[in-house]
């Protein structure tokens, strides 16, 4: 069940992924999401850090280096509000699954590992609903660091943690970063007993026990008329949010 | 030193800096008359050598313009909302209002966490939430609550502009009436800023008066503030006319 702050529960379901850059999720939940639509779930989608209306203020204070630890803590709680509000809330209340790439977790993490006090994260985001699954991709830091950086690519300012000056350095800034964020991690995925998946196995296993699980949840869930273009497409594994967009397009 | 608190979890460690200047916030509902007061303590105070910031609603670099982006559209959520306000807050406090009373300065502030308050309690939102969100606010010296009633707000506000959509409580309440949802959201924000006065320590300040009397009435709480500050020295206009070289070609 998804369950609003004050215990009431909502028809639909929430799927979070949360994790480490690295760990693997976003991959996790595309592919949990082509499998629902495949299955006839209606399924909303919801991505941190995408408000439309929040958007703009965010990359403006990330550009121009404006962010503090607080106020970067505050607008991605605005732009998480914008989602929960106008499309993860009302998704829920209609009956339909809803996928969310990062939720609170993340915030409770990066915004600890920048020093805010975690009693006043929690109750930051108190107006959050409960996730019916929050499933947590865990890798061991070496691992995802590899994954990362494998490629050097260009690390941005607030992504490396360089507001903080652990080192002038991009990548050094990165691990001990990403090192304090897996560390809050450890303690959320205890303290909200968020369900750990090995993010070390073979992709396809865990995608069959992302699945597994989620599979327990689905009773009752609004089922979709799926289009044409859309049955042709899952019917060859096409479907997914890449093709969502191009869709999306053509048809509005 | 000049120690102080914040309402709640002191976030940016606050209360280990030494701020020695004074903090002093002008409330009350929109019309009221706060910026020309704030305007008139800031002639004042200038002349009388303190220096003086001023600060206000949505003037953060950071989140100022965005906000009002957001507010055009009338997509604007409650929660979204508050947390949009609470960074630009936060944005004027860490880099406006603090450094400000470091440096001895006088800062004159436009509305605090109270406005902000008032607007979440009144739309429903959790009291104890938003007060727990704001809770890394420093405590002010002062917060003049500028009062007024209706009767006397709304000649006063259409005199200048219109009724605003959002001063006007239309995003939640269910009016098609501009005029009629005015009436009945500042209702409800005037009582709930009375409701406030005493957990906040609000000085009241009959607002109905003329403006002269009004600032007469501030202005003699501000000056037992601020008399033992420092002040810039001051100079005698004939002496600094004379210093300063002419302006010709008038």
């Amino acid at each position: 069940m998804a369950t609003l702050p004050n215990g009431q529960k909502l028809p639909g379901k929430l799927f979070v992924v949360e994790g480490i850059d690295g760990s693997g999720k976003s991959t996790q939940l595309d592919l949990l999401r082509k499998w629902l639509i495949g299955e006839g779930y209606c399924v909303a989608f919801s991505e941190w850090n995408s408000s439309p209306i929040v958007g703009e203020t965010t990359r403006l204070g990330k550009k121009k280096k404006m962010l503090t630890p607080l106020t970067f803590s505050l607008i991605h709680a605005a732009d998480f509000a914008d989602r929960m509000e106008r499309q993860m809330l009302p998704a829920l209340k209609a009956g339909t699954v809803v996928l969310a790439d990062r939720y609170i977790y993340t915030a409770f993490a990066r915004d600890a590992a920048r020093g805010l006090d975690r009693q006043w994260l929690k109750r930051l985001y108190s107006f959050a609903v409960r996730p019916t699954v929050a499933f947590y991709f865990d890798v061991p830091l070496d691992e995802s660091l590899k994954r990362i950086l494998a490629g050097r690519p260009a690390l941005k300012y607030y992504e490396a943690g360089m507001d903080m000056h652990f080192s002038e350095d991009p990548y050094q800034s990165f691990e001990v970063f990403q090192g304090l964020i897996l560390n809050e991690y450890k303690r959320i995925v205890e303290e909200e007993k968020l369900t750990v998946i090995d993010a070390t196995l073979p992709l396809v296993e865990q995608q069959d026990l992302v699945r597994e699980i989620a599979s327990r949840h689905l009773k009752g869930v609004l089922r979709t008329e799926p289009s044409a273009w859309r049955s042709a497409l899952t019917g060859e594994a096409l479907y997914g949010r890449y093709i969502d967009e191009v869709l999306h397009k053509k048809e509005s | 030193m000049a120690q102080r608190k914040c309402y709640g979890i002191d976030l940016l460690g606050l209360s280990d800096l030494d701020l020695p200047g004074k903090l002093i916030v002008l409330e009350g509902t929109d019309g009221v008359g706060r910026s020309t007061q704030i305007a008139l303590l800031r002639e004042w105070l200038e002349a009388n050598g303190y220096a003086v910031a001023s600060t206000g609603l949505k003037r953060s670099a950071l989140a100022g313009k965005g906000l009002d982006l957001a507010q055009e559209g009338h997509t604007l959520g409650v929660i979204t909302s508050n947390l949009f306000y609470a960074t630009d807050f936060a944005d004027r406090l860490e880099k406006t209002i603090v450094p400000a009373l470091r440096a001895g300065f006088v800062v004159l502030t436009d509305r605090y966490i109270y406005s902000m308050i008032a607007r979440a309690v009144v739309r429903g939102v959790d009291p104890a939430w938003i007060r727990d969100v704001f809770g890394f606010a420093l405590i002010p010296d002062a917060v003049f609550y500028l009062t007024i009633d209706l009767p006397h707000l709304i000649p006063r506000l259409l005199s200048e502009r219109s009724f605003d959509y959002w001063e006007s409580g239309m995003d939640f309440l269910r009016h098609r009436d501009y005029y009629e949802s005015y009436i009945d959201y500042q209702s409800l924000l005037l009582a709930e800023f009375d409701s406030m006065a005493k957990e906040f320590n609000f000085r009241r300040i009959d607002a109905t008066q003329k403006i002269p009397k009004v600032f007469n009435a501030i202005k003699k709480d501000i000056e037992i503030l601020v008399k033992d500050m420092k002040r810039m020295e001051f100079v005698q206009p004939a002496a600094a006319a004379a210093r300063e070289p002419r302006k010709t070609g008038e």
